[in-house]
């Protein structure tokens, strides 16, 4: 920063900003600026790098949401016999995020002047300051689910991409469900659990978020946590699992498991495996063996259960109805150029609302958003990716303040390059 | 000007000329056309030769586009020989065009020219050929004794992943796509020919007599004619629709045969028909019966019984109920291959009742091509060009433009313009370095200098000439793929020299623009020959359902493009002070004002950068957001837009900090050449995240080496100082070792 351009208002309140906090002085130096700043870079290139290998998803909780990573270099690139063995700890997105945005306050304190002539480095600076906010804030509390529905059916929940839970389900009433459900959080801890909607405790034995399963023909050959099972589907059908590490790439099909045990005052009522589907328990019907793994009933005490582990759902207090779907794509090519589907949101007591979801254009409802994101036109069903981000504005609001900041400022530079030219000539 | 004297001022207008020629006028080697052809429009018809001309403006579709034959042509014979020009038998070019109308109307001539370019040598070992005897263009002809080996070996290949695809398996790989592509165009406008060997079962049914005769009739019209007046007999008397009556087993063979065309059809010739709402284009098989609903496998999984009674049913209905029918049918009975073919069966026998007169045109083409019947060949081309044109409605509007821009090849002429002004800046400064060196004024170098602007300005206006030519045809904003892009940046840099220039007339903008503007064009050149991004050979692709937003195209795309292109121009600015740097080292002179005015425009263009990156990177966002759901996904393009809008930062506020001075900031400039070539090609190189589709490996080595070459320049730049350092610490070590320090030789 050029020492002439200061005005005397703006550097006395900033001797008496640096003054009132003197402790903030090598937080808000350039320097640090300039090192967090290369620093994300390699944090940056080193994680698309490992994209390749361990997936978007998994690079993401590696390098972005975690304070650092420790990286090997690729075996497959040059030398990389000789290099691969050595751990290279990479600081994570939280920690150059968490120091940037600090390291920003700070120089926005003490270092900043605070005049017209400068207004424009400080909107490009809080605009920064907000996309990296709303960022950490998003990736905090950001949901992805997904809803599928049936030409001419209608749907009122949604189920997340990742995380399961076990749904134990009263159906005695034709009319009326009632659904306990056990989240996956509570699975992993393991144990005994017991809850008053039951007339049953569940004791976990065994769960896991991946999987490889087979049909094995007979009870001995079925290997592992496998073997106990003598109730439902997996007793039935000699089911045999192998538990693997959840795979994170994006096209990833990761088979929860969870076997376990039901007890009533009487004692056991039998183990039991069930598998939840990647992309939604609907699929096991598309195997007969498998089909009774979207539902296992189990009779108790004159009512009728049902036993699934499925995709983490919540139910939504409207329902979309799916009326049509469009898939078209250029005339003599495999290129499509619309995906579109044609809902009605049915809310209670309400009026319907009818709506087109297609490329680009995502429906927008209490807080949920809605996009087209796979679809049969075969099968006569599409697939809605929902996102819940309360902070989704965040970016849009920044984005006009950081432009507005730039040319602001520099504008200011080319005005003064081009009148310094002028000059020079006449 | 007036400060030139005659003669100087006659070089300038001279090489002012000669660009603006490059640039513009006719010349056979630069285009077969020049800018007067825009304005002229469609010549007369020669009444001494065929009226290719004529022939290569008629519409078609091809890739989901309607465009002239003309660029059909030239973008085949781009895949297949990386030219716009075969080769007859003497190695003589024969123009596109030409060699088109012989592969659809005289296949057995075109077999003879060299259409195919194989210069692998193991694919040339596969059929015993080798490149230093045989060369390495080849006719069909020469290939087709070897076709079951090209097959084997591609449909090997084709079982290992692309990724680890070797240079042979790949090369195997596109001659056979290549092959195949030739044989679609030349059945695309007649059905291929019933193998001889089942002529027997042909025979039993009695479908000889149906098949076009070259003896008895003029064209294949005659037999099609034919299988409309049998389709005509069942619609007269639906109850002949049954097993073993003679008619329908006949119709039921042509319905199968002219579907199977279908799949051998490389572009729709046929025109939408007047009363088509859906404005769908045909191919002759469409034409005569329509297309198949599913797979013709499915055809195994029908009914016969139910097949034969449904469509006797439906042949039986008004047309306008049976139009109905099928609509219904193809909408709510999605999984019933018994219910569909016979809605596809019934439209060929009943709705499909004349022979499309496109056809019959396209008939007499070939006969007259063959019988050298100019006369006759000149005046269907006139008939044709009315009909198809009218019946194409809209999308025929640019087809004249499209196709004089094919021969402009603005593109090309631009980059060797480009190349004149890189000569002509250099010139201007080694006379600037003579005339110092004498100690006379440097006037032949101002002249040099003004002319390199004025040539800079007449290039720009026909490289935006060339964007905006694309613009107009595809009707889409600038940069729609990677090789628009590589368009783009290199327009975007040079006309920010060229305004640079205006203020700064010190030679060093036109310069650097003239490289990023070459370099960029040779680069797009590259990707346009690249057939895994580019399989049809039209580089104006359509774009997939996300992508077709022509706002994000015009904001987020362009801007970012344009974030590029400045960062690149400030990298190649800093190449240019470390050379200015070197050279003034070398001969031991001082850096001049030069230095300080290299730093202010490499400051002043990452400023540009900065804005321009960060606000496309943004805008980026916002559109994944509107897209996919997600501001921010950590995907590889979209970290590679972070890294330049960070390392603009970073040159940014090293330079506020005083940490960089200029050669820091130059060398920080030209590190980000490196981020930016990574960000616009290397995150393609992945094939991971949402943004591959412009997936390319090929240029993996090209990569490698500019990241090489740059990190040299950088590496340079440090040169002069590392050397005093070592110099420096030779002299100390020569004093240490004359003069040792008495008391460190102790007893």
């Amino acid at each position: 920063m050029s020492t002439e351009s200061k005005t005397k208002k703006g550097q006395s309140t900033l001797a008496k900003r640096k003054a009132l906090f003197p402790w903030l002085v090598p937080l808000a130096s350039l320097r640090l600026t300039l090192t967090l700043l290369s620093l994300s870079m390699v944090l940056i290139f080193i994680a698309t790098l490992e994209q390749v290998e361990i997936g978007i998803r998994g690079a993401q909780a590696k390098y972005f949401e975690s304070l650092f990573g420790i990286w090997h270099y690729p075996i497959q690139f040059w030398g990389g016999e000789y290099l691969n063995s050595i751990p290279i700890p990479i600081p994570g997105g939280w920690l150059l995020g968490g120091l940037l945005i600090m390291n920003l306050t700070a120089a926005y304190l003490i270092r900043f002047q605070w005049t017209m002539k400068k207004f424009g480095i400080q909107l490009i600076h809080l605009g920064i300051i907000m996309l990296l906010g709303g960022q950490l804030v998003t990736q905090a509390i950001q949901e992805e689910s997904r809803m599928q529905i049936n030409k001419g059916e209608s749907s009122n929940y949604i189920e997340r991409f990742h995380g399961v839970e076990l749904a134990l389900i009263d159906v005695t009433d034709p009319k009326q469900e009632t659904v306990v459900s056990i989240p996956q959080e509570l699975l992993e801890e393991g144990g005994s659990i017991s809850s008053e909607d039951l007339p049953f405790r569940v004791s976990v034995k065994s769960f896991g978020s991946n999987c490889d399963f087979n049909l094995v023909g007979s009870k001995d050959k079925r290997v592992g946590v496998s073997k106990e099972v003598d109730q439902g589907v997996g007793f039935s059908a000699n089911l045999s699992i192998k538990p693997k590490s959840e795979d994170y790439s994006s096209e990833a099909m990761n088979f929860g498991y969870l076997v376990f045990e039901l007890t009533d005052a009487t004692g056991s009522l039998g183990t039991w495996l069930t598998l939840s589907h990647p992309a939604g328990n609907h699929w096991w019907k598309e195997s007969p063996k498998l089909a009774g793994l979207a539902f296992q009933p189990i009779r108790h005490k004159g009512k009728l259960w049902g036993l699934t582990l499925r995709s983490k759902r919540e139910y939504l207090p409207y329902s979309i109805e799916l009326l049509g779907i469009e898939n078209e794509f250029y005339q003599g090519t495999e290129t499509p150029f619309n995906f579109e589907s044609d809902v009605l949101i049915n809310m209670d007591g309400n009026e319907g609302r009818r709506a087109l979801v297609y490329m680009n254009t995502p429906l927008r409802h209490e807080g949920k958003t809605f996009y087209q994101y796979q679809m049969n036109k075969a099968a006569d069903y599409t697939v809605f990716q929902v996102i819940r981000n309360p902070s989704w504005l965040v970016p849009y609001i920044s984005c006009i303040v950081v432009s507005i900041g730039l040319l602001w400022q520099f504008g200011f530079h080319l005005v003064r390059f081009l009148r310094k030219n002028s000059l020079q000539k006449a | 000007m007036k400060k030139h004297t005659p003669v100087r001022l006659g070089i300038l207008i001279f090489l002012t000329l000669a660009g603006a020629w490059v640039c513009f006028f006719p010349y056979k080697k630069l285009g077969t056309a020049s800018l007067f052809d825009f304005a002229k429009g469609p010549p007369s018809a020669p009444t001494e030769s065929f009226d290719l001309d004529g022939f290569s403006r008629i519409p078609v579709l091809r890739g989901g586009r309607v465009k002239p034959i003309d660029s059909v042509a030239r973008n085949t014979l781009l895949v297949l020989r990386n030219k716009r020009t075969a080769l007859d038998q003497n190695d003589e070019k024969v123009p596109a065009i030409e060699w088109f109308a012989r592969v659809l109307f005289a296949p057995e001539q075109a077999d003879q020219l060299k259409t195919f370019l194989i210069d692998h040598d193991q694919v040339l070992g596969l059929m015993g050929k080798k490149l230093a005897k045989d060369g390495k263009h080849f006719s069909y002809a020469e290939l087709e004794p070897h076709l079951g080996e090209i097959e084997s070996s591609a449909r090997e290949a084709g079982q290992t992943e692309r990724e680890n695809q070797d240079s042979f398996q790949q090369n195997a790989i596109e001659l056979y796509r290549g092959l195949l592509l030739y044989r679609k165009l030349k059945n695309t406008l007649a059905p291929p020919p019933v193998p001889s060997e089942s002529s027997e079962m042909l025979e039993e049914i009695g479908v000889t007599e149906v098949f076009f005769d070259p003896e008895k009739d003029s064209d294949r019209t005659a037999e099609y004619q034919r299988f409309r007046a049998l389709t005509g007999v069942v619609v007269e008397d639906p109850s002949l629709i049954k097993m073993g009556s003679s008619e329908f087993s006949k119709i039921v063979f042509f319905l199968d045969h002219y579907s199977r065309a279908n799949m051998w059809s490389e572009f729709f010739p046929i025109p939408p028909e007047v009363n088509d709402p859906l404005e769908k284009w045909l191919t002759v098989g469409q034409s005569l019966v329509g297309e198949e609903p599913l797979d013709s496998k499915e055809k195994r999984k029908m009914e016969p019984r139910l097949f034969i009674s449904t469509l006797r049913e439906l042949v039986s209905l008004s047309p306008d109920d049976l139009r109905k029918r099928i609509a219904t049918i193809r909408e709510t009975e999605k999984m019933n291959p018994t219910a569909l073919f016979a809605s596809q069966y019934a439209e060929a026998i009943k709705l499909r009742r004349e022979v499309d007169p496109v056809i019959g045109l396209y008939e007499k083409l070939g006969i007259s091509f063959r019988a050298n019947n100019v006369a006759a060949f000149n005046a269907t081309v006139s008939q044709l060009n009315e009909l198809a044109t009218e019946r194409a409605g809209e999308a025929s509007s640019t087809l004249h433009f499209e196709k004089s821009y094919n021969g402009f090849e603005p593109f090309y002429r631009s980059s060797l313009a480009y190349v004149l002004i890189f000569i002509i800046a250099c010139c201007s400064w080694l006379s600037a370095t003579y005339s110092n060196s004498v100690g006379k004024s440097d006037r032949t170098s101002k002249m040099l200098r003004d002319c390199a602007y004025i040539l800079t300005g007449i290039v720009l206006l026909s490289h935006t000439f060339g964007l905006f030519g694309r613009m107009y045809i595809e009707g889409r904003p600038p940069v729609t793929n990677l090789y628009s892009s590589a368009l783009f940046i290199g327009w975007g840099a040079v006309l920010l020299c060229f305004a640079t220039e205006k203020y700064l007339r010190l030679g060093v903008a036109s310069a650097m623009g003239s490289i990023i503007g070459a370099g960029s064009l040779l680069i797009a050149y590259n990707l346009s020959l690249d057939s895994s991004l580019n399989p049809t050979g039209d580089t104006m692709e359509m774009m997939r359902a996300v992508l077709d937003s022509n706002f994000w195209l015009a904001t987020h795309v362009v801007i970012i493009t344009i974030g590029y292109s400045t960062t690149f121009l400030a990298g190649f600015l800093g190449i240019a002070y470390v050379f200015y740097y070197l050279g003034a080292t070398l001969l031991g002179k001082r850096e001049g004002k030069l230095k300080k005015t290299l730093e202010s425009m490499i400051f002043g263009i990452t400023c540009f950068s900065l804005l321009f990156s960060l606000v496309g990177t943004v805008l980026g966002g916002i559109w994944a957001d509107q897209s996919w759901g997600r501001f921010w996904g950590w995907d590889a393009k979209e970290n590679g837009a972070l890294l330049i809008v960070i390392w603009n930062a970073l040159l940014l506020h090293a330079r506020f900090s005083g940490i960089a001075r200029t050669r820091g900031l130059a060398t920080i400039a030209i590190f980000g050449n490196i981020v930016t070539a990574w960000s616009w090609f290397g995150t393609n190189m992945l094939g991971v995240g949402l943004h591959s589709y412009g997936f390319m490996d090929k240029a993996f080595n090209s990569l490698m080496f500019f990241i090489l070459s740059q990190l040299a320049i950088i590496a340079f730049a440090y040169l002069p100082a590392l050397v005093n350092f070592v110099i420096m610490l030779a002299k100390k070590l020569i004093e240490i070792l004359s003069n040792p320090p008495p008391n460190e030789t102790g007893t």
